[in-house]
């Protein structure tokens, strides 16, 4: 039996496919000699960002970030679609990820569909050099899954607006310059109509970023609050209380919902069954190699059939005909769901394969791989949570997709 | 060293599928409607002559069969739609029997006797199938029991072959023997003939009537003897019906998710839709998403096998495995999500968890396909793993 690689992709894009994995080979960065993040949820140190940040910028510089964006804003209008192959390649190099997601992913998306010319030129470029890193303002303590019940207010004064409040969960808070914002804009109005979208400095005066520590001992996230935080009157995106439909695109981008734009993918999912194959050749299990286990075999035959029907799902989410038009928005919205629940079932099914080794953790020199599946495993819940829960995922595709009753 | 393959970007999906898909569903929502298929169950019927004549004029029994055979020569993701279309509806009746049997003889013959069987299988006119399942579970070619003797002038064929769909109206059996040399062969056998004795079985799923067949030392002709290699015309017909039947299983999970959902929306408790709860509208979910990711496998299996890349084998058996276990998920959610009314013969649910439990093993259950595809994993010299 022959194994499924990838698509059979036109002579054009083969070439480019060659050619980007021979940039990659030639300049992809070596290893620091310190702990590099496993994603962009956790980067906790100057250093590491740094390193980060500056690769982002060799691979704009070569013209692989942006191609699907337009020319004008510092992409490169590429009517070939072909942003996937660089994401794919970067991936399958084990190339250190892009640390602007937030940027690239999430708030440039909304930018270039809901932003005046003078906010597209302002932002955009930025956000894909690496040179202006982005952090999401959506959660507060008290509105996570209820997100609309946010109580951050946006007042006007003088020629700008104060803001004050708290957000939580702020990835990348600690070297943003900027934060895609949801604040209240009118008390008065209806939950959802009251509710404005900024695009903040963080730079402002009343302005506070506190680290959270992650379950994993680590931080990289960090809570923010606002005490009456100054913002000029050209922060708003979008309309006045327009703020709630254009959360909903961003968190459509976020979700994976609409192809992963401007380059880079959020969560390494490429590849991981193998890696775990990889892992099962090499740890031993009842005197014999982990992989010679029938029930090991049987577990792991599994995940790669689920990982390759996501795979093959996200290709005929492109084809309109076989996207079964019964429901169009399926495979596009169960994206999210789907992958998030198979990363974190493919990191836990790694750490049983570990056996009595994978009770250690980070730090400990007998680790395998240095503790990075258990680390990756505690990881993988950020995916399930952050974004929208399972829970909330499940609630959207069945209201909307299947047209069950709302629960809300 | 890199395998490159695969599945075309956009599947090889054209307008003609979408059409054939509509086509299908419009004849089968007035053809077959659920009230009509319980009649037949009810009343016991085996061989619905007239539903058989109308889907062979529809061309639907030699859909893959190359139109110098009689067949409309069209390609693997069309019978992936059409099985789809097929299993949403129970289509009731021997039709899976005579598209393998059709696909064995046009992968394992040569031209003289492709033209002696597969005009009229493709026509209908003879009802055939591919016995396939030993008495052990066995049915791939390696494990084949059933054997073959030569004899002056021909072969004598001894073994049992149970499970065989519409085995019991069968005027052709096709079906793997083994020879004194250790090769296995495929043979063609005409009905009725002596030595070939014909029982029903009770099927689990009466829309899908299955016999067992014993051959008692049968005499049968050279020409009997399919002249091409046996046993990679049975691994092909496998890969083939595989790929086939994990699309008829996406299509009768559909129905089941399609059922449960109206009733979700329907049926009220607490004052509110049960879908409106959490504890309900989640599993409906899941079985929305397996679904996909089964439709998935199924059209990359059939577009591998139309552009003629070697994962179709891979393909196919991803397919067939979480197929299998996905429909199996929706019958026991929906019979469950449905509380008691779903315990009950009246509920159409029941229907579908017949087919599913038939079709989970055939050919091969998901727990097969995932040792072999382990092999290909962990094994596989050309693999990076």
């Amino acid at each position: 039996m022959a194994r499924p690689e990838e698509e059979t992709e036109s002579r054009e894009n083969a070439e480019f496919r060659r050619q980007v994995r021979a940039w990659i080979q030639g300049n992809k960065p070596a290893d620091p000699g310190f702990k590099l993040p496993q994603s962009f949820l956790e980067v906790e140190s100057e250093r590491q960002f740094v390193f980060l940040r500056d690769w982002q910028r060799k691979v704009y510089e070569a013209g692989y970030l942006g191609l699907d964006w337009p020319a004008e804003y510092g992409g490169h209008s590429d009517p070939h679609k072909r942003q996937r192959i660089v994401s794919q390649e970067l991936n399958r190099a084990g190339a250190p990820f892009m640390v602007n997601v937030i940027g690239m992913q999430w708030a440039g998306p909304t930018i270039l569909a809901y932003g005046t010319e003078e906010q597209k030129k302002k932002y955009l470029k930025n956000i894909l050099s690496g040179e202006d890193i982005w952090c999401q303002g959506f959660s507060e303590p008290g509105a996570g899954s209820d997100l609309a019940g946010l109580q951050a207010t946006a007042t006007p004064d003088g020629e700008g607006w104060v803001v004050t409040g708290h957000k939580v969960w702020t990835t990348l808070a600690h070297f943003a310059k900027w934060m895609i914002l949801l604040a209240r804009t009118d008390q008065a109005a209806h939950k959802y109509a009251g509710i404005s979208y900024f695009l903040f400095p963080m730079d402002a005066p009343g302005v506070t970023v506190q680290p959270l520590v992650k379950m994993t001992g680590e931080g990289g996230f960090n809570q923010v609050i606002f005490d009456k935080a100054p913002m000029p009157k050209s922060a708003l995106l979008g309309q006045l209380g327009q703020g709630w439909q254009i959360a909903m695109t961003t968190l459509t981008f976020e979700r994976g919902a609409a192809e992963g734009t401007g380059g880079g993918s959020a969560t390494p999912t490429a590849e991981s069954v193998r890696a775990v194959a990889t892992l099962a050749k090499r740890m031993r299990r009842d005197g014999r190699a982990a992989a010679e286990d029938p029930v090991i075999r049987d577990r792991l035959a599994q995940l790669w059939i689920e990982e390759e029907a996501l795979r093959l799902t996200g290709q005929r989410a492109r084809v309109a005909g076989l996207n079964m038009d019964d429901r169009p928005l399926a495979t596009r919205l169960m994206n999210k769901l789907v992958y998030s629940e198979l990363g974190q079932r493919m990191t836990e099914f790694a750490c049983e394969v570990l056996g009595p080794d994978g009770a250690l953790w980070l730090g400990d020199p007998s680790a395998p791989d240095k503790a990075e599946w258990p680390r990756a495993y505690m990881n993988s819940f950020g995916v399930t949570i952050g974004g929208g829960t399972s829970e909330v995922q499940r609630n959207i595709i069945g209201e909307r997709v299947l047209g069950l009753p709302k629960t809300k | 060293m890199t395998l490159r393959l695969e599945v075309p970007t956009d599947f090889g999906f054209t307008e003609e599928h979408a059409l054939l898909r509509g086509e299908t569903r419009r004849f089968l929502a007035e053809r077959l409607p659920i009230a009509e298929l319980r009649r037949q169950v009810d009343a016991g019927v085996r061989l619905d002559r007239g539903l058989w004549k109308e889907i062979a004029q529809l061309g639907w029994v030699g859909l893959v069969l190359p139109e110098r055979f009689g067949g409309a020569g069209l390609g693997w993701l069309h019978l992936e739609v059409l099985m789809e279309e097929m299993g949403r509806r129970l289509v009731p009746g021997p039709f899976l029997g005579s598209l393998l049997a059709g696909i064995a003889i046009e992968r394992g013959a040569d031209d003289a006797q492709r033209e002696r069987w597969l005009p009229a299988i493709a026509s209908g006119e003879t009802i055939a199938s591919l016995a396939l399942v030993e008495p052990g579970g066995a049915f791939e070619g390696d494990a084949v029991a059933a054997t073959a003797d030569p004899v002056e002038g021909g072969y004598v064929l001894r073994g049992r072959k149970n499970h065989v769909v519409g085995g019991a109206d069968a005027g052709l059996l096709v079906a793997a023997f083994r020879e004194p040399a250790g090769r296995t062969s495929l043979f063609a056998v005409d009905l009725p003939c002596a030595g070939v004795s014909v029982e029903d079985e009770v099927s689990i799923d009466p829309t899908r009537p299955t016999a067992r067949i014993a051959f008692d030392g049968v005499r049968v002709g050279r020409e009997a003897r399919l002249a091409g290699d046996g046993a990679a015309a049975l691994a092909d017909t496998l890969v083939r019906g595989a790929a086939a039947l994990a699309a008829e299983q996406v299509g009768g999970a559909e129905s089941v998710l399609q059922i449960t959902r109206q009733y979700a929306i329907d049926r009220k408790q607490f004052d509110r839709p049960i879908g409106f709860f959490q504890a309900v509208k989640h599993p409906i979910v899941d079985m929305m998403c397996g679904i996909e990711l089964a439709r998935s496998l199924a059209c990359g299996a059939a577009s591998a096998l139309d552009a003629g890349t070697p994962s179709a084998e891979v393909h196919a058996r991803m397919a067939k495995s979480l197929a299998g276990d996905v429909y199996a998920q929706a019958v026991r959610k929906g019979v469950q999500l449905h509380g008691g009314y779903g315990f009950t013969w009246d509920c159409d649910v029941h229907l579908y968890f017949r087919r599913a439990l038939w079709s989970r093993p055939m050919p091969g259950d998901a727990i097969h396909h995932r040792r072999r595809l382990g092999e290909v994993l962990f094994d596989d010299a050309g693999g990076r793993v």
